[in-house]
């Protein structure tokens, strides 16, 4: 009895401990987020993030270690939804230019990569930029299946040293 | 003290400082909370109001949890429990997402975005670490 007595006492002493930290975290963390120089807003409208909207297309999409794959795999083909300005300036290797304006004028080679059944990997420059995420949404919508939208983008590719042309 | 107690005693010890020293190394998600707001929303298990107060709120539970693992004995037992159901969620987070086919980096102990996107070694490695908080906690008992 007195054994269970001390158990209970015991169980009830670590409740309140578990109480404790949960409150001290807390207010610690509203404490930080009040003063921190990187604090984030409380509430956050994430359905604009372009990967919620991707998700949203049941588009599948990768960050960079994913597409870092997908391109050494050497089976995917890389599509780049920038301008071509920027895709001269410099792309992913063996990347092919397709700029969200220009689509009509690639129709053929569409029609061709939805026969092929060809996996595509659409990129643009980075999380913010929607460019991509607008061609995959095109690009499915004329059957084209086997699609990844690359998140992190171009900007990403460089920074971390990977080959560009 | 009994050489089986001894044994039990360097078995909670040694498990609460390994099990801090893996909370601590995810320090990163203090300094840039954006970022581990990101790696949250990823996991698209939260709604998106909830998903900013949890980037905020967990690294803060995780450092309050290591300093008492390290520096607060009375407070050692009540931190190993938190820890074992932040470890039990996490790994079933995780879980979720390889079902579902997401293939990010957790952004656990680290905000680089070459991070190797989840695997089954997560969930490994966190099976590992509720292991190890189990031990803490029997062993606590045996003390």
């Amino acid at each position: 009895m007195r054994r269970l007595a001390s158990h209970l006492h015991q169980m009830k002493t670590t409740i309140r401990q578990i109480g404790l930290i949960l409150f001290v975290s807390g207010f610690l963390a509203v404490l930080a987020n009040t003063v921190h120089p990187r604090k984030i807003p409380w509430v956050q409208d994430w359905s604009h993030q372009v990967e919620s909207r991707a998700k949203d297309l049941r588009i599948r999409v990768v960050p960079f270690s994913g597409a870092k794959k997908l391109h050494a795999d050497e089976e995917a083909l890389f599509v780049d939804a920038r301008s071509e300005t920027d895709y001269t300036a410099g792309h992913i290797p063996d990347a092919v230019s397709l700029p969200f304006e220009a689509l009509d004028e690639h129709f053929e080679q569409i029609m061709e990569w939805t026969d092929s059944d060809q996996e595509l990997v659409v990129y643009c420059s980075n999380r913010e930029c929607d460019d991509a995420l607008l061609l995959s949404a095109e690009l499915k919508s004329m059957g084209v299946s086997n699609l990844t939208l690359f998140i992190d983008g171009f900007d990403s590719w460089k920074t971390f040293g990977e080959a560009v042309e | 003290m009994t050489r089986d107690r001894k044994i039990y005693r360097l078995i909670y010890w040694i498990a609460s400082v390994v099990l801090a020293a893996v909370l601590l190394s995810g320090f990163h998600k203090l300094l840039y909370p954006s970022d581990f707001a990101v790696s949250v929303y990823r996991f698209h298990l939260l709604p998106g109001f909830l998903v900013n107060p949890a980037a905020i709120y967990l690294p803060w539970l995780e450092a309050v949890c290591a300093v008492c693992l390290l520096f607060i004995p009375r407070f050692r037992p009540a931190a190993l429990w938190i820890v074992l159901v932040l470890l039990v969620l996490f790994t079933a987070a995780i879980g979720i997402s390889l079902i579902r086919g997401t293939a990010f980096g957790c952004g656990c102990f680290g905000r680089a975005a070459d991070e190797d996107p989840l695997s089954w070694i997560n969930i490994i490695r966190n099976a590992g670490l509720i292991a190890l908080a189990v031990f803490a906690l029997v062993a606590r008992k045996k003390i």
